[in-house]
């Protein structure tokens, strides 16, 4: 029951890692450290979503997180999602919305996405709005990240109707 | 609140006997978002309770049992004939909150602004709580929000379940949560459980939260109801019993008189929110 109290485990973006910690640290905290620097620190307490990132295939705060508390569990930051050269779906819909300003929630906004395409199969505003509702963005007024959403998920059940089965895949 | 250890249990009876001998030192861990907000003078060790099986929602027999780390997101998505927890969990917080907050960490230590307590008070929901030696206790509502409840686990003891009725034909249940925005905490939360019998109220149990220093029972207002008919102004009058037994307090800039207001609009709409589900289903 006592297992090491300075170390933690968990399966980071597919790999299984082992990093040194100490009990009080956040998972925000040893995120950042060990250099997964898009994951962000923006208020610290669990308002406005900079640091989503998904565990065991739901969207969480990395800020509320005790580092021990991802134990053996699977962690997906935003390195996960696209690069700067290879964008996801949603990240050049959100560059050609200009829905990113200063860019600081994004990571987060695309994280909250990610969590609702792999869980979700039907996409009504009101269950959109549900898994975005814990990401604040202080620049756009949201329309444009909005818009840049609805054109992925929009696509996704026109495809879906057409009876290819690629969106969805479950989470994790 | 600061940690000095981190351990984590593998039976319900270990997690016990590691808080009973911690004491003070020690703090049982579900989603842990409460936490990092909790002061303390010194560091304490973190008992993580959410690998012991306890997340699970249940038909078993009139109730529905919700484990005790069972994710408020899970409570919100859980469709049943006769389950109405789903509405007030939707409007908790944000969506990563609820993906790890859980129905335990909300009611073992009662903050003045959590909304499920007002749910569980209504509801007449039952507690299950593990106190050692394989044995169980069962407190209802009443009992368990007479007073903090933080206080029936300094012994080790831990909240396992907490029962939920199943709504039955003729019962409506129904929960207003008055706040700012989506993710604010409540300025007043009401909730109302009726039980019609041909368009007269037949039972009421009606609840508030959040504008009052601890969530209590409105028995004023349930006495203005019973036997009366179910329509809006019987629903209105009762309502404007509400501050008999308790003071609405003044707060964020609203007077006490705009809380009583507000309080009893959204008493009002809850009762009809009930009786529309309680029609609903003797139709």
């Amino acid at each position: 029951m006592k297992a090491d109290q300075n170390t933690v485990s968990f399966t980071l973006n597919g790999e299984l890692k082992t990093f040194a910690t100490e009990p009080d640290e956040k998972l925000l905290t040893l995120l950042r450290r060990e250099g997964y620097r898009g994951t962000k620190y923006g208020c610290g307490q669990g308002t406005c979503g900079a640091c989503t990132m998904i565990l065991d295939g739901r969207a969480v705060y990395a800020c509320l997180l005790y580092a021990k508390q991802a134990e053996g569990r699977s962690v997906r930051t935003i390195e996960s999602a696209g690069t700067f050269e290879e964008p996801v779906e949603f990240q050049k819909e959100l560059i050609a919305a200009g829905a990113v300003q200063c860019g600081y929630c994004i990571p987060g906004m695309v994280m909250s996405a990610t969590a609702l395409m792999e869980t979700e199969t039907v996409f009504e505003d009101e269950i959109v709005r549900e898994y975005m509702d814990g990401n604040l963005c202080r620049c756009t007024g949201y329309e444009k990240i909005w818009i840049a959403l609805r054109k992925v998920l929009d696509r996704r059940e026109a495809s879906d109707k057409a009876g290819n089965n690629s969106s969805a895949k479950g989470a994790k | 609140m600061k940690l000095c250890e981190f351990i984590r249990p593998t039976s319900l009876s270990e997690a016990r006997e590691a808080l009973r001998e911690l004491g003070p030192k020690g703090m049982p861990l579900a989603g842990g978002t409460a936490l990092h907000f909790m002061q303390t003078k010194t560091p304490v060790t973190a008992v993580d309770i959410t690998r012991l099986g306890l997340s699970y929602i249940r038909q078993e027999g009139d109730f529905f049992t919700i484990g005790a780390t069972t994710p408020l997101s899970d409570i919100q998505r859980h469709r049943a004939h006769g389950w109405a927890m789903h509405e007030i969990a939707r409007n908790i917080s944000t969506h990563q909150i609820r993906n790890v907050s859980t129905i335990g960490g909300n009611i073992c230590r009662v903050f003045p602004w959590a909304d499920l307590p007002v749910v569980l008070l209504a509801m007449n929901a039952h507690m299950v709580i593990y106190t050692g030696d394989g044995k169980e206790e069962e407190v209802a509502a009443d009992d368990y929000f007479a007073a903090q409840p933080a206080k029936r686990f300094n012994g080790g003891n831990i909240l396992t379940a907490v029962k939920v009725p199943v709504l039955k034909a003729h019962q409506g249940f129904g929960s207003v949560k008055a706040a700012r925005n989506a993710a604010a905490f409540s300025l007043v939360t009401v909730c109302a459980l009726l039980e019609l019998d041909d368009g007269r109220i037949k039972t009421a149990r009606v609840s508030a939260g959040s504008a009052i220093p601890f969530p209590h029972r409105l028995p004023s207002v349930e006495t203005a109801l019973i036997g009366r008919e179910a329509v809006s102004a019987v629903f209105r009058e009762a309502a404007a019993k509400s501050g008999t037994e308790v003071k609405w307090c003044a707060r964020e800039g609203m007077s006490e008189d705009y809380t009583r207001q507000l309080a009893e609009v959204s008493l009002a709409d809850a009762l009809e929110k009930a009786a529309a589900y309680a029609n609903g289903r003797t139709k």
